[in-house]
């Protein structure tokens, strides 16, 4: 077995975890190592050949494969070591991770501090419980996505896309212009779960119907999908009998969710959010097990990639603190509370007498809103008050805040 | 007899009711019934009158089109070709009967070929079950089912360590807390010592504590004392398939042919023998023809003149849970506080929570009846009943990973049938194995080779053992199981080893290959998956579904569009993305 001693490894070569090891190299870290189960680096960015990326960060419509191509072509001059193919098996609390490929064998690898950065993973149709028969012909949107735009195959002639998520919106399009007739896109929410730029752009202009407060209910066909089932639900997405309609197609697209990939963190011990799914992160996105940073979808589901990238930053700037041995060893923590209107803040915690500092907060709201305030209040101050014509859960918010004192941070959402 | 069938139709209300019975006793119904359970109860019922040997229905039910599979295309398509091979024994059906039965046949110099309909073994009900290696505690005293099942789990022992399949004997600790609930554990362990049950006892608390240490922080943390225990010992648990694919490639290995997509249109026979079978693949002439068909059986007995049961398909729906949900005990069984909150089926075991050997927790399956043979659709109502078998808090509809069903073949009697037919020599019928037919397995194909050998004796036909069957499989590389020194080792002999495809389950590309360049070779997402569990974790394929897909392309030379996920008709991909395309393809 290979014994192999790194500053810094990162778990995962997607968004997050590329930006991570730029950063910690940029902060003096002498031995970064990316380990990525795939054979290329990039992620899922590499499927996405559509537009939208990078506005933010770049201030420029890229798509996904050229997002991650800046990142990468940065790697060119660094000494960061990427092992591709690679796939982590074990993680230990103390920092060790077991990890084999091809060529290498199996790798003990020692690690003044780990960077999660393994991303997600879509939920199925076994998990959002549809019914029926399990014919070929049904699968998530990320691989009819791989199948489409990476393999170079169509997966059907005739698509039911369920769920009004962004990967949801994006394969109605992508799907469309392949010549594949998208019937429409069912969600069972009462409202859409991606960017409004993304129904307008994906759907709206292609004429696709989207179906608020109705699922699939059941899959009719014993070797390829022959029909699926579609019916309304009610206030408790509960199916009302009598809505039912069939719908004949050969393709049933899931666009059903993101779970974050935390079967290395419980693996560790690592503390778990249930609301984020991911780990419990404090303002350096530092999880409950010292010396291992979390960033990127495994930590929370983001929107954009910008943040997925943010995220990475924040937490390899934390790992290099870690590594200096700037941070306590036995931290204490105020919480961040999410307050009125608020479903759940990243990081979830900060540093009891962390330093004066800039620290950015994700968030989601609970419900679709128009002209609101974002406020943070802390020791019974407002300690930041943002305007926003509307929020709406599927749009994470992002918001800076200057915080000092010793008090925990509330967010919430007051109407104007 | 006639009197009392006739009186249980006109208590179920079956309109044009008549009935025959032929000089065994198998009696025939026909009539038109309210519902298709009417139809199931009035079978049962006519089942249990003293005499009847079996019941085969012709009963219709009002207003439903009972679905019949029309052998039609099949046989025109076997004639067509004409008679492609000859063999000493053909067996109908590649599940757990009919490769357990190949693999024994196979120590004997016969020509032994297995068709089966679907594209590979375990294709029924023999992978949709949960994989319990029954006591024998469940089954109905007195019964055929119940003397195989107490000999087969005990014959599990051998199987296993000769082929090489996880067999763990866990133990069954059925528990209760509450003193209204002790006489249905009594009935249990009275069964259970009736049919010869090994090692079955009630178990003290501080004894069952002994058996699974947990049990007492479980009974703290309820604030309950045990009020009877019984502990099944021989109980155990393996992955079915596991089981069928190791049986197939022993058999394989030892000279049995398999043909897959080859349904049976016909059977052959004149003047009371056997001749052989039409398949959709060709004729194949037969000394004899061993009918593991499941739900099908029936009609293939019918096919070699013999009708003399009906299978009415039972259905089991199984709710997988996620590993990171691990069983509260390392036994089966559980702490019973209260009374079922929903009845089972009475004619059948039912499910309730079990494990398998990879420690998913199993909840179901679940029983109803349906008219077609072919319904493995997934219900509400079903997926009701195996949840409500949970006795875990911590578990929930959220921790699901799959839920699927599969069909039980059941005849009226409710018991196996497996004997030569009287009517067609040369046509045995191993029918109506339903659970506990995995556990009983190796008896079933015990019994079923005697009758053969026996049969054969008699008219001086007792086939010579081979001195060259091996009766060993080697078992799988499981890379996920080895420490990390082994998984080093292996990788640096061959590095295919050193290269995951399905990250839920940490499966190698190495053992993918293995399984594709095996003797009874996968070709399907599915087949694979059921091999080396590529696909079978909390992502279900979505990461190597089309890595599998590339695999299994590249290694049968075959176009990525023809590459199936369960057999025929179920291509993953319709076509390229555009005609001529220059690029496309694997990146690899």
């Amino acid at each position: 077995m290979k014994e192999i001693k790194v500053d810094v490894a990162v778990i995962g070569g997607g968004p997050a975890g590329l930006a991570a090891a730029l950063e910690a190299e940029r902060r003096g870290a002498k031995k970064v190592m990316i380990l990525e189960r795939d054979m290329e680096l990039g992620g899922i960015l590499q499927q996405c050949i559509h537009d939208g990326f990078g506005l933010h960060r770049f201030n420029a419509r890229m798509s996904g494969a050229q997002y991650a191509q800046k990142f990468i072509d940065q790697l060119q001059d660094t000494g960061i070591e990427v092992k591709l193919e690679t796939i982590v098996l074990d993680l230990t609390a103390k920092r060790e991770i077991y990890a084999c490929n091809s060529t290498d064998g199996m790798m003990h690898i020692q690690c003044g501090a780990v960077i999660l950065a393994m991303g997600c993973r879509e939920r199925t149709a076994s998990q959002v419980l549809i019914y029926g028969a399990r014919p070929a012909g049904v699968m998530t949107a990320g691989t009819a996505q791989r199948y489409i735009n990476m393999e170079g195959y169509l997966p059907g002639r005739q698509a039911v896309i369920l769920g009004s998520g962004d990967i949801g919106l994006i394969m109605a399009r992508r799907m469309t212009l392949e010549g594949i007739q998208v019937k429409g896109v069912y969600e069972v929410m009462p409202s859409p779960g991606g960017l409004t730029r993304n129904i307008v752009q994906c759907l709206d202009d292609y004429g696709i119907p989207l179906h608020l407060s109705t699922t699939v209910t059941r899959i009719k066909g014993n070797k390829r999908v022959e029909s699926v089932t579609v019916c309304k639900v009610d206030e408790n997405r509960k199916p009302i009998p009598g809505t039912e309609e069939e719908i004949p197609c050969d393709l049933l697209v899931l666009a059903v969710g993101l779970i974050p990939e935390n079967e290395l963190s419980r693996g560790a011990d690592i503390e778990m959010d249930p609301r984020t799914k991911g780990p419990v992160v404090d303002n350096n996105f530092m999880t409950s097990c010292p010396g291992i940073f979390a960033c990127g979808n495994v930590s929370v589901v983001f929107d954009l990639v910008d943040y997925v990238s943010q995220s990475g930053e924040i937490a390899a700037a934390g790992a290099m603190r870690y590594i200096k041995g700037e941070l306590p060893q036995c931290p204490e923590y105020r919480e961040v509370i999410p307050g009125d209107g608020i479903n759940f803040v990243v990081p979830q915690r900060l540093l009891k007498d962390c330093a004066e500092e800039d620290v950015t907060f994700f968030m989601r709201v609970k419900k679709p809103q128009k002209k609101v305030y974002l406020q943070c209040i802390s020791e019974g101050n407002i300690i930041k008050k943002e305007r926003h014509n509307s929020v709406a859960p599927p749009e994470m918010l992002a918001s800076k805040v200057y915080v000092n004192g010793k008090g925990s941070p509330e967010f919430r959402i007051v109407e104007v | 007899m006639v009197k009392e069938i006739q009186k249980i139709m006109e208590d179920f209300h079956v309109k044009d009711a008549n009935m025959t019975a032929d000089e065994r006793n198998i009696v025939t119904l026909s009539g038109v019934c309210d519902s298709w359970q009417t139809l199931i109860d009035v079978g049962h019922a006519v089942a249990k009158v003293d005499g009847v040997k079996n019941v085969v229905s012709d009963m219709e039910v009002e207003g439903l089109t009972i679905p019949k599979k029309n052998y039609e295309p099949y046989i025109k398509k076997g004639k067509e070709i004409g008679v492609i091979d000859r063999a000493d024994v053909v067996i109908i059906g590649a599940g757990v009967s009919g490769c357990g039965i190949a693999r024994e046949l196979s120590r004997y110099n016969l020509k032994i070929i297995v068709v089966e309909m679907g594209d590979d073994v375990a294709y029924a009900a023999s992978k949709a079950n949960n994989g319990d290696i029954h006591a024998g505690h469940a089954a109905k005293s007195g019964t055929l089912k119940a003397k195989l099942n107490v000999e087969g789990n005990r014959m599990y022992t051998q199987w296993s360590e000769e082929l090489g399949f996880r067999l763990e004997r866990c133990g069954s600790l059925q528990m209760v807390t509450e003193d209204r609930l002790v006489p249905s554990v009594e009935k249990t362990y009275e069964t259970a010592l009736k049919n010869g049950v090994d090692g079955a006892r009630m178990v003290t608390q501080e004894e069952a504590i002994q058996i699974e240490p947990r049990v007492e922080a479980e009974l703290k943390r309820m604030g309950k004392e045990l009020k009877a225990a019984l502990w099944l010992p021989s109980m155990g648990v393996v992955e079915p398939y596991e089981v069928v694919v190791a049986l197939a490639e022993n058999a394989a290995k030892n000279g049995v042919q398999f043909l897959f997509d080859c349904t049976v249109g016909d059977v052959l026979h004149e003047d009371g023998q056997v001749k052989g079978v039409v398949t959709e693949k060709g004729i194949i002439e037969a000394d004899f023809v061993i009918n593991c068909a499941g739900v099908y059986a029936d009609e293939m007995s019918w096919m070699a003149g013999d009708r003399s049961y009906t299978i009415h398909p039972r259905k089991g729906t199984i709710a997988i849970i996620d590993k990171t949900c691990p069983p509260l005990f390392s036994v089966l069984g559980g702490i019973t506080t209260h009374e079922p909150t929903m009845k089972k089926n009475v004619e059948s075991k039912g499910g309730g929570m079990c494990f398998t050997p990879e420690h998913n927790i199993l909840l179901g399956p679940s029983a109803t009846e349906v008219p077609d043979k072919e319904d493995v659709d997934t219900t509400p109502e079903d997926l009701a009943y195996a949840m409500s078998r949970n006795s875990n808090e911590q578990i929930g509809i959220g921790n699901i990973i799959r839920i699927f069903a599969g069909t039980r073949p059941a005849d009226f009697k409710e018991d196996f049938i497996i004997e030569m037919s009287p009517i067609t020599h040369g046509f045995m019928n191993v029918g109506a194995i339903q659970s506990p037919g995995l556990a009983s397995a190796p008896a079933v194909a015990k019994m079923a080779i005697g009758i053969l050998l026996d049969d054969m004796e008699k008219n001086g036909k007792r086939p010579e053992e081979k001195p060259d069957y091996d009766p060993i499989q080697p078992p799988k590389l499981d890379f996920r199981h080895m420490t990390h020194e082994e998984q080093d080792a292996l990788i640096k002999k061959d590095p295919r080893y050193g290269k995951i495809i399905c990250r839920c389950e940490q499966i190698t590309e190495g053992e993918i290959l293995d399984a594709v360049h095996s003797l009874v070779v996968p070709t399907s997402i599915d087949a694979i998956k059921r091999r080396t569990r590529a696909g079978m974790g909390r992502c279900q394929g979505g990461f190597c579904q089309p890595r599998v897909l590339e695999l299994l392309a590249r290694e049968l030379g075959e176009d990525w569009v023809n590459i199936t996920l369960k057999g025929r008709g179920s291509n993953v991909l319709i076509c390229p993305n555009r005609e001529n395309a220059e690029e496309g393809g694997s990146r690899s």
